[in-house]
């Protein structure tokens, strides 16, 4: 038997921390750490080496979105996975701009919780409808920008992930995607993989490109 | 309004103080000349027009007072010092017994009125001093002109300012709106959407009538969402409204799960309205035909100068000429309500269905073509 996926549980509501950990040390995952606020969760993560954060993005300072970054530089091997309400999407955005691989919003059932933290660790990543819908306008958004500098093709998104893009946000599963597509469900994740890609590639560079702009360099 | 209100009374406690300066020109003018056919009628006059200057300034002070038979009344008195200098003075007269004095109630109509007002009186007093005079020389002419022209002028200035003092109370309004509404939001988040969101997911693992519980914990929840949900205002151009936020709303029907692109996606509002209503139909019919808790998505990609909505249930499909059935019997269902409404946009409704689930994708210009 392999080892148990080592998962970490950042929420500052207790009763949410308390059941998020109960469902999961059920499922047979080993929650080595958990915390209230941005501050424990950085100090707690690099003893603690999760395979996993499963983290709320609404938590006191610093930013779930700055933990995510923080914890991603700390150990580029661990997964996030966003446990978080429906109504915070810009959040959402910046949070898988920063790294996150995983977006699940709490009304999510303890199956599908346990199925995604399952799924992050294994290296795919976990879209909602509401993240693909997200992460597309944030492409749309960024062809429309006209002052900027044109995108390069490395960051601009296929046909094909557009196609599987647009899938994802109208609800269908990778399987789905992958029957109608008629492609391997492992080519169909790649897909959704190399999107999340270049979000962070595309957000790196704006970050240098702006650094560079305010003298920063 | 009340800040248009605020701009007027500022003006017209200036128009007091220009009020006083004017009055000044008749008294020490006549005073100097007193050419004069009538002399005691003609200081008469000079006397009524200092009177009313000192009334004016009582009378414009309140706004409840500043009625247009107020207006009438002083435009009527500048246009009868007019009219009464050639009795007066005699027909040969050179300056008017008021003089600038006539410039209180001009500028009095071009605050109250607008440009229009400012044009209206100004041309009244500049083509009166005209007719009062015998011989009119390029300088009459002159005098008109300036008098139509800084009417409109202060008018036009007036206006404005009230419509810039207006739009940034209006502008403070909403910050001030959507701060409350963060705070709220915050408030909110941190307490009663954890513990319905908690509500929902255990009662749905418990079942029975838990499950029921948490089932109405979830639609309160998502309601209560929708309620709180904080959206930059779409571009404050009157008549626009923000259509990601307004099919944000039917995320709280059963069963109904809405993407969206981050941010406001500004569309005129009464195609937001039709937009909405078209999707709204075909919720309901997957509902009709699918089932009550039927899952269904509904997914909006802004396109920059239009907008691409799709709407997908798993249901058994709608079987082959049933829709063309429903049309040719008269029926207004499907046709009607989402094709009918997406043509009537310009736009475009598509339908794709088959064994494995419908789908309807609608693409809507955001400006009339």
């Amino acid at each position: 038997m392999t080892d148990p996926i080592r998962v970490m549980v950042v929420d500052d509501h207790p009763m949410w921390r308390d059941a998020v950990e109960r469902d999961l040390s059920a499922a047979g995952f080993e929650v080595v750490a958990t915390a209230a606020n941005g501050t424990d969760a950085v100090n707690r993560f690099p003893a603690a080496r999760p395979n996993v954060v499963v983290l709320d993005l609404q938590i006191p300072e610093p930013s779930g979105v700055e933990v995510t970054a923080t914890v991603l530089q700390h150990d580029p091997s661990a997964r996030v996975l966003i446990l978080s309400a429906s109504g915070e999407q810009d959040d959402v955005l910046e949070a898988v701009k920063a790294g996150a691989t995983g977006y699940l919003v709490k009304s999510a059932s303890r199956e599908e919780l346990i199925e995604a933290v399952r799924r992050v660790a294994a290296g795919d990543s976990v879209f909602t409808p509401g993240l693909a819908a997200l992460v597309l306008g944030e492409f749309r958004r960024m062809d429309r920008e006209k002052d900027a500098p044109a995108t390069p093709p490395g960051e601009r998104l296929t046909a094909r992930e557009i196609e599987i893009l647009k899938m994802v946000a109208k609800g269908m599963g990778s399987h789905q995607i992958a029957e109608v597509l008629v492609l391997s469900h492992r080519t169909v994740q790649n897909h959704t993989q190399n999107v999340l890609r270049k979000l962070q590639l595309h957000n790196r560079v704006e970050l240098t490109r702006y650094a560079i702009e305010q003298g920063l360099d | 309004m009340r800040a248009a209100l605020e701009v007027e009374s500022r003006m017209f406690r200036a128009l007091a103080y220009l009020r006083l300066a004017l009055v000044t020109w008749p008294v020490v003018a006549n005073a100097v000349r007193h050419t004069f056919d009538h002399p005691v009628a003609a200081w008469c006059c000079v006397g009524l027009m200092v009177v009313w200057t000192f009334v004016a300034i009582w009378l414009y002070a309140a706004p409840e007072r500043r009625l247009p038979a107020l207006l009438v009344v002083d435009l009527g008195l500048a246009v009868a010092m007019l009219v009464a200098s050639p009795i007066f003075k005699g027909p040969w007269y050179h300056a008017t017994l008021p003089g600038y004095w006539i410039i209180g109630a001009l500028v009095a109509w071009a605050i109250r009125f607008g440009w229009t007002g400012g044009l209206f009186a100004g041309t009244l007093l500049g083509v009166v001093d005209l007719l009062c005079r015998s011989t009119v020389v390029g300088t009459d002419w002159g005098n008109l002109f300036l008098l139509m022209l800084s009417g409109a002028v202060v008018g036009f200035l007036c206006g404005s300012l009230q419509v810039m003092a207006a739009e940034r109370d209006r502008a403070q309004h909403e910050l001030a709106v959507a701060a409350e509404r963060a705070r709220l939001a915050r408030a909110v988040h941190d307490g009663v959407l954890q513990v319905l969101a908690l509500v929902q997911r255990r009662g749905a693992e418990l079942g029975g009538d838990a499950a029921e519980l948490g089932r109405l914990a979830g639609e309160q929840e998502e309601s209560l969402r929708a309620l709180i949900r904080t959206r930059r205002p779409a571009a404050s151009a009157a008549g626009s409204a923000d259509l990601a936020a307004a099919l944000h709303g039917l995320s709280g029907r059963p069963g109904v799960e809405v993407a969206l692109p981050a941010g406001a996606v500004a569309m005129g509002a009464e195609r937001v309205g039709e937009v909405v209503a078209a999707v709204g139909a075909c919720l309901d019919n997957v509902r009709t035909h699918v089932g009550a808790d039927a899952r269904a998505w509904v997914f909006l990609e802004d396109l920059g100068d239009a907008v691409e909505l799709s709407v997908r249930d798993e249901g058994p499909g709608i079987p082959e000429g049933r829709l063309a059935a429903a049309d040719a019997e008269g029926r207004l269902g499907v046709s009607g309500s989402i094709q009918g409404r997406i043509a009537d946009l310009g736009g475009e409704a598509r339908l794709r269905t088959g064994p494995s689930g419908t789908e309807w994708e609608l693409v809507v210009p955001k400006e009339q073509p």
